[in-house]
């Protein structure tokens, strides 16, 4: 009986890989935009972090001390200034085309004021509709700002004398801090964002393929002839007509963690064998969240609505750009449904944090929860499966003149 | 004679008029006859900005969690957590002995950061000699980095100031002189168009343009391979009436826009309105820019749709390309940073400059003429995939005619 099963399995399996060939865009087209997502994420960002940021300066004052400061904000590699305006509201402009992400305004007499002790302020304007420039420049012109009244201070303990070169650090900086960021210690844009990003584009393929692969048989009116391969075994079409694709994706996400962690040297604290684990429960996960989308609608047409609808939100309830605990309360809860919520939390502990495998135990077994979906419609699929009626051709006026 | 020319030349015109009309009419009713359609035209654009704004309203996030070991034990390491714990960006949940006690939370994810105050804490200021603390930050996600850089860094910097005014005191420099030693000059920092820093601020006005340009993409190539589909059209029915190419485009073109008008006003001028998100542009600015974006992607679609075959293709295949082209308008990763092959590439899609376009006139109030480039940009993509639109129908029609 078993061994029967595993053969009837092989023929569905052989008649779906047959499938594929003969339509190479159903074969073809999840590896090229897997393949050319991996290539357009890990090239898009790799520098890993912005550096030389486009700014903007207005130097009313014109002064030696004005210009030490341009400088030193044009010697930060992370910063470069490309416009100097003459008013600030020129300045404005500038960034109201996007052309530059953050102003320096020096207002006139600053040197004058600082050598009286009459305080001077300067104004940074910060861009953060581009949150990630924005936010980037904003900290970089504090730090500068800082090292450079550090940098006048000194001058001027020292002028006083009796304060000697190693009395002044306790008293520039009386508390250091040390940063330690763990997992990430440079701060690299494509570690947050391609980690989780990636997997993302990869459900989103797996849910509408699979979709696609039971529903096609349905439009087309072949369920008989797919169910008759199996030897009329649902339980063999079902597994049969997905396990190519199971092999197929499982591979495009194992490329993808090589293409992480070996090509790209992106933080690996842990287990890559773990991580791989749990792409493949990534996989069939996702499969089985297709195969339930079809069972449900038995349509191909509504459940590829459906599909895109929760693969798109898959990418907000991972939780890696915001946070799900930022989220209203009511949307916490949602965050349960999505296999990629747990992909990331194992992704967190392997990769980023290193911590010890008992800590991700739960997050398998959240993943492999949704393994359980194909049952609660297996009868209802097994229905549809079973009644040979065409989806009939509707909607269009054109219809009538068919007939 | 000349009369009748021109009255002949007139009725041909009003003749051509009608056919437009009649085309668009029709293209209307196709629409509201397919439930599919429907719920891409009318459904996911009225659902998807409601979402996203919902899920994103806190726009960053508080309270989060982090954990303290304070191993000095002292009045001033006190003062220290005190400090740190003021800011609404953190919140104290666990005060620990030693970082072993830290890993269970820290591992678990229910801390996102933690402080380390050394046993030798408060000698050290005591000694007059430079203090140091340690900060562990959680890098599964930019924004746990940012409160606790935010948080953190500020607190520990704000108590730095204190101690540094009694040590420049004790160097013999009292009363407002040290005042101004500590700050020779003072910085301003103003943060524009997103002065709350926040996630849904940044992210949802591209969310919104990318709603109406997949919308539009998905719902003509939709509603293009159903026809073809139904073996009713090449592409379009009303091309068995040989060489009319114009009116056909006119009228299909004409029945999107006047559709994605008002869900334009919508979701461009309603949702930012409803939901809190900026809105400082000229409506009037909007409208007019979005004139050419809604032309540019119908053209841009039913190029497109000129290769689709079935009614479901773009819908398996092209999903995963919404994220692309959110990475390609570079509103995330700086435009500036990009590799300049993806920066040619964004290029092709309307959504790049639309994005760019309705940052800077919704979000920074920029003025329609500060947007030359992208309105320039639209232009001319849409002029280019009107074109090629023509020829592809052209070539598909004869290629198809023949066989």
């Amino acid at each position: 009986m078993s061994k029967s099963i595993i053969e009837q399995t092989r023929n569905v399996a052989r008649r779906e890989w047959k499938r594929m060939l003969s339509h190479p865009i159903y074969l073809l087209a999840p590896i090229f935009a897997m393949l050319f997502s991996y290539l357009f994420f890990l090239t898009m960002m790799s520098e890993g972090f912005p550096m030389r940021l486009p700014i903007g300066i207005v130097d009313s004052d014109n002064s030696s001390m004005s210009r030490t400061l341009e400088r030193n904000i044009d010697a930060s590699p992370q910063m470069e200034i490309v416009g100097r305006y003459a008013s600030f509201t020129e300045a404005r402009k500038e960034m109201q085309k996007g052309r530059i992400y953050a102003i320096v305004d020096i207002p006139p007499g600053f040197q004058a004021d600082l050598l009286a002790n009459r305080q001077p302020s300067l104004s940074f304007y910060v861009n953060d509709a581009y949150l990630v420039a924005g936010s980037l420049s904003y900290k970089e012109l504090t730090y500068i700002s800082e090292l450079i009244s550090g940098f006048i201070l000194q001058q001027s303990l020292q002028a006083k004398g009796g304060t000697g070169e190693e009395n002044l650090m306790p008293i520039l900086q009386p508390i250091a801090i040390e940063t330690h960021q763990i997992g990430n210690p440079y701060t690299n844009y494509s570690v947050y964002l391609s980690n989780v990003l990636l997997p993302g584009v990869l459900q989103l393929l797996i849910i509408m393929f699979t979709i696609y692969a039971i529903g096609v048989e349905m439009k087309q009116n072949t369920t008989r002839e797919w169910l008759a391969t199996g030897n009329e075994s649902i339980m063999a079409a079902l597994t049969g007509k997905v396990l190519p694709h199971t092999l197929l994706f499982t591979l495009l996400g194992l490329i993808g963690l090589f293409l992480l962690y070996g090509v790209m040297g992106f933080p690996m604290n842990g287990s890559i064998v773990w991580l791989s684990l749990a792409m493949f429960l990534f996989v069939v996960s996702h499969q089985s969240i297709g195969i339930f989308i079809i069972g449900l609608f038995q349509r191909l047409r509504d459940s590829i609505s459906l599909g895109v609808f929760y693969g798109l939100l898959s990418f907000s309830f991972a939780g890696f750009t915001f946070p799900i605990e930022a989220m209203p309360h009511g949307a916490h809860i949602f965050a349960w449904f999505f296999p990629i919520r747990y992909f990331f939390k194992i992704y967190v502990n392997e990769a980023l944090h290193g911590a010890e495998i008992r800590y991700s135990l739960i997050y398998f077994a959240g993943m492999m929860a949704f393994l359980l979906l194909p049952i609660l419609i297996y009868n209802r699929l097994k229905h549809t499966i079973l009644t040979d009626e065409r989806e009939e051709i509707k909607n269009s006026i054109f219809n009538e003149q068919l007939q | 004679m000349n009369n009748s020319n021109r009255s002949n030349i007139f009725s041909r015109f009003l003749h051509e008029i009608r056919r437009v009309i009649y085309i668009m009419l029709d293209e209307y009713r196709i629409i509201l006859k397919d439930s599919g359609l429907v719920v891409v035209f009318l459904g996911a654009t009225l659902i998807y900005p409601i979402l996203y704004s919902s899920i994103y309203r806190n726009e960053t996030i508080y309270d989060m969690p982090i954990a303290v070991i304070d191993e000095s034990r002292s009045g001033e390491s006190r003062e220290l957590v005190r400090r740190l714990a003021a800011p609404p960006a953190l919140r104290v949940t666990y005060q620990l002995n030693n970082l072993e006690e830290v890993k269970e939370p820290f591992y678990k994810q229910k801390i996102h950061g933690v402080i380390h105050i050394p046993k030798d804490y408060s000698g050290k200021i005591h000694r007059n000699e430079q203090a140091t603390v340690s900060i562990y930050c959680d890098m599964s996600s930019f924004l746990y980095y940012r409160a606790m850089m935010l948080g953190a860094n500020l607190g520990i910097l704000e108590t730095g100031k204190d101690i540094q005014i009694e040590r420049i005191n004790a160097a013999g420099i009292t009363g407002r002189s040290a005042e101004i030693s500590t700050a020779p000059f003072r910085y301003e920092k103003n943060i524009l168009f997103n002065e709350s820093m926040g996630f849904a601020s940044f992210l949802l006005p591209a969310v919104l343009v990318l709603v109406i340009h997949q919308t539009l993409f998905f719902g003509i190539t939709m509603l293009t391979g159903s026809l073809r589909e139904e073996k009713l059209a090449i592409i379009d029915p009303h091309f068995r009436q040989k060489g009319k190419y114009f009116p056909v485009i006119f009228g299909k073109a004409l029945t999107y826009l006047t559709i994605y008008i008002v869900i334009n006003a919508y979701i461009l001028l309603a949702i930012p309105r409803i939901f809190h998100l900026p809105h400082i542009g000229n409506p009037w600015d909007i409208i007019r820019f979005f004139t050419p974006f809604l032309l540019s992607v119908i053209f841009f679609s039913m190029l497109i749709s000129v290769f689709i075959r079935n009614r479901e293709t773009s819908m398996i295949i092209f999903p995963f390309f919404s994220v692309v082209l959110l990475f390609l308008s570079g509103i995330s990763w700086p435009q500036s940073n990009m590799p300049w092959f993806w920066k040619i590439f964004s290029m092709l899609f309307p959504s790049t400059f639309g994005i760019q376009g309705y940052f800077k006139i919704n979000t920074m109030g920029a003025a329609l003429d500060q947007v030359r480039f992208e309105y320039i940009a639209l232009w001319i993509q849409t002029a280019f995939y009107f074109v090629t639109t023509i020829f592809a129908y052209k070539l598909v029609t004869r290629t198809r005619g023949r066989s």
